[in-house]
């Protein structure tokens, strides 16, 4: 009876190598590659481990997240010694990616230590005086990107408006003195705050001392893709590789993922704990 | 949670944050029974502030017709059902705030409205509360009614909005009390949006982030009244600075009417963040109704604003609304003459209590017409 158990377990190695179903791995390991991927479909993600990250309620501060969404997301992670990519894989069976009034975008994030050390910050948004670097991917950004107009019609697509001040007739458009009225009515980009409108890259840096610190990073130059699918969402993020990450050390990482059709935003979100981020050159 | 006083409940309370008071706090009384709902509040806020992106839906200002107007839909409704309506022992709030009853997880008990929530600014607007039978809208007191709600920002003493906030991206001036949103922190979360119980803090899908009402500061700290203050035409409203009961000055115009006429009330008490635009409530609505919305002191306002033509002091104030553009932080009466004001003692204005009336008759000889009365 063992050797029979032997031999299906054999049996199925065999099969899984056959259809080049992914090495699990109970860590997050970057694989080497000459190239680093943009794109979620691309050929280099099949060579790279697969991590499922079990996904955990975020209940430790307020407001919590009262009824966990996804369950899981699967993870693989490549680095050509100078920038490492993610690309994240979770089911999601509608698009999330207008916020408007009581909606909000589906989206992703990947957390890790400033500093590599072998007790890290609070995996919650790290904690005073030990930063967590955070690159944070959202649908509607992905929208934007992709080309949906910056206007609100791309989400009312009915919508009525007469007027706005910064198209009156007498103001040049793309004219000093018209981008200074459109400002006037945009506080948030006034304040430099760019939380929505035309975007280059889909992916936000940010840096984190604790809940509630979240700042921008500004010239982190993360970038990243996510595209949705009949499996839901595969998200490619790249950014710089941790100082001092290579094959002989290693750090650590954590997830979040939101679910906008459950209104998680913020600190309502499925996240994960540490992680072990390692590094593993190709055979 | 802190435990705060709130004079308006008669009692302390749970909040987030501990008991902070600005220096001065920004009041405003609106007395609802001159508001005619013309909305032109509505508009001279919304071209001062929101025509831009994103800010289409907006109204920082709106006036709705109760009981059957809301803007956004049901927005008192949803939280009377969980408050239960609230209970009062005498003055005493003894039914739970929003704060109180915040679910586990939660810093406030609140709800998010959606988009077709505020598709529909005024529901209702001029639908009293049944049908008029013939002969019925003669009787007195009416069967049915409705009155104007005009409303802003309450500018709370405790903010469910800044409660809401897991950022700290919303504060409160201290030197006017004015409640404040970053612009260049907010992250568009939408939880003070999902907090505020007045549902007067507003997610821009243009910008990504929640704007408000902003007392029209930049007028305010030049001791200017606010844009929907000066355009009303009504002049129903008076803008100010309120005191703590027990620092009282008869000689402020706000205090006066709040703490020591006790004619204006704030608007849903029972939720807790002792708001600071207080209403004058409409005398001809029963009072089972505006007792849950402006809390216990109705009956008592109502009487002694219906007692105002027996009492110079509170007539000659009420003839001081609308009648300048700047903030009138003092008022003297000086016989059938009321005064507004400044800090100094320097008349602002001086508004007699009685406008000069002159009747003309009905046939001009002059010209050889008859006038007529125009509608």
């Amino acid at each position: 009876m063992l050797r029979f158990r032997i031999l299906a377990a054999a049996l199925m190695i065999v099969a899984a190598g056959c259809s080049r179903a992914p090495q699990a791995v109970n860590e997050v390991v970057s694989l080497r590659v000459s190239k680093i991927p943009d794109t979620p479909p691309d050929a280099v993600w099949s060579n790279a481990p697969e991590h499922t990250a079990k996904l955990l309620l975020q209940d430790l501060v307020e407001p919590r997240l009262a009824k966990a969404s996804t369950p899981e997301v699967k993870v693989r992670s490549v680095t050509n010694g100078s920038e490492i990519a993610f690309r994240l894989t979770w089911p999601d069976a509608v698009v999330n990616d207008v916020p408007e009034p009581g909606r909000f975008p589906d989206g992703c994030a990947v957390q890790i230590p400033r500093v590599r050390e072998v007790d890290p910050p609070e995996p919650q948004m790290g904690q005073s005086s030990r930063p967590v670097d955070i690159t944070f991917w959202r649908a509607d950004w992905q929208a934007s990107v992709n080309g949906r107009p910056d206007n609100i019609r791309s989400i009312y697509p009915n919508a009525a408006v007469d007027h706005y001040p910064f198209e009156a007739k007498s103001l040049e458009p793309g004219s000093a003195a018209q981008r200074e009225m459109a400002t006037r009515y945009s506080p948030a980009a006034a304040s430099g705050n760019r939380r929505a409108g035309p975007r280059d890259v889909p992916v936000e840096d940010l840096v984190a001392e604790g809940p509630g610190t979240l700042s921008p990073r500004p010239g982190a130059g993360s970038r990243g893709k996510g595209e949705h699918g009949a499996a839901g969402w595969s998200v490619v993020i790249v950014r710089k590789s941790p100082q001092g990450l290579d094959v002989r050390t290693r750090t650590q990482i954590a997830f979040a993922v939101w679910e906008g059709s459950k209104q998680e935003t913020g600190a309502r979100k499925m996240r994960t704990g540490w992680i072990p981020l390692s590094v593993r050159e190709a055979k | 949670m802190a435990r705060v006083m709130n004079w308006q409940l008669g009692r302390e309370m749970s909040y987030w944050y501990p008991e902070s008071r600005p220096n001065k706090q920004f009041a405003a009384v609106f007395d609802t029974n001159k508001c005619i709902a013309c909305q032109t509040c509505t508009l001279a806020c919304k071209t001062t502030w929101t025509s831009g992106r994103g800010q289409e839906y907006m109204l920082w200002n709106n006036v709705e017709s109760k009981p059957y107007g809301f803007y956004p839909l049901a927005w008192d409704l949803k939280l009377l059902e969980s408050l239960e309506g609230g209970k009062w022992t005498g003055r005493k709030y003894e039914g739970q705030t929003i704060f109180e009853q915040a679910p586990a997880g939660e810093r406030v008990l609140g709800w998010r409205p959606e988009s077709q929530d505020y598709a529909y600014p005024n529901v209702g607007e001029d639908d009293c509360t049944g049908q008029i039978d013939g002969g019925a809208s003669m009787a007195m007191p009416h069967m049915n009614w409705f009155f104007y709600l005009a409303r802003i920002c309450n500018h709370c003493t405790y903010p469910a909005c800044l409660a809401s906030c897991p950022r700290g991206s919303i504060y409160k001036r201290p030197e006017d009390g004015i409640v404040l949103v970053d612009q260049g922190r907010c992250r568009g979360y939408q939880e003070c949006v999902k907090g505020c119980p007045y549902k007067k803090i507003f997610f821009n899908p243009m910008t990504g982030t929640s704007e408000k009402c902003i007392a029209c500061f930049p007028k305010v700290e030049q001791g200017i009244q606010p844009q929907c203050f000066v355009n009303c035409i009504g002049k129903i409203r008076l803008a100010g600075w309120i005191s703590k009961p027990e620092n009282a000055k008869p000689e402020n115009p706000i205090d006066y009417l709040v703490h020591v006429k006790k004619i204006a009330l704030p608007l849903f008490p029972q939720f807790g963040l002792e708001p600071n635009v207080y209403y004058i409530p409409p005398v001809h609505v029963p009072t089972s109704f505006t007792r849950q919305m402006f809390g216990p002191g109705v009956d008592d306002a109502i009487k002694a604003y219906r007692n105002a033509k027996n009492d110079p002091d509170l007539a000659s104030l009420l003839c001081l609304f609308g009648s300048s553009e700047m903030v009138m932080p003092r008022w003297k009466r000086q016989g059938d003459t009321v005064s507004g004001l400044d800090e100094k003692g320097n008349t602002l204005v001086k508004v007699p209590m009685n406008e000069p009336v002159h009747v003309r008759a009905a046939y001009d000889k002059l010209y050889q017409i008859s006038r007529t009365n125009c509608p």
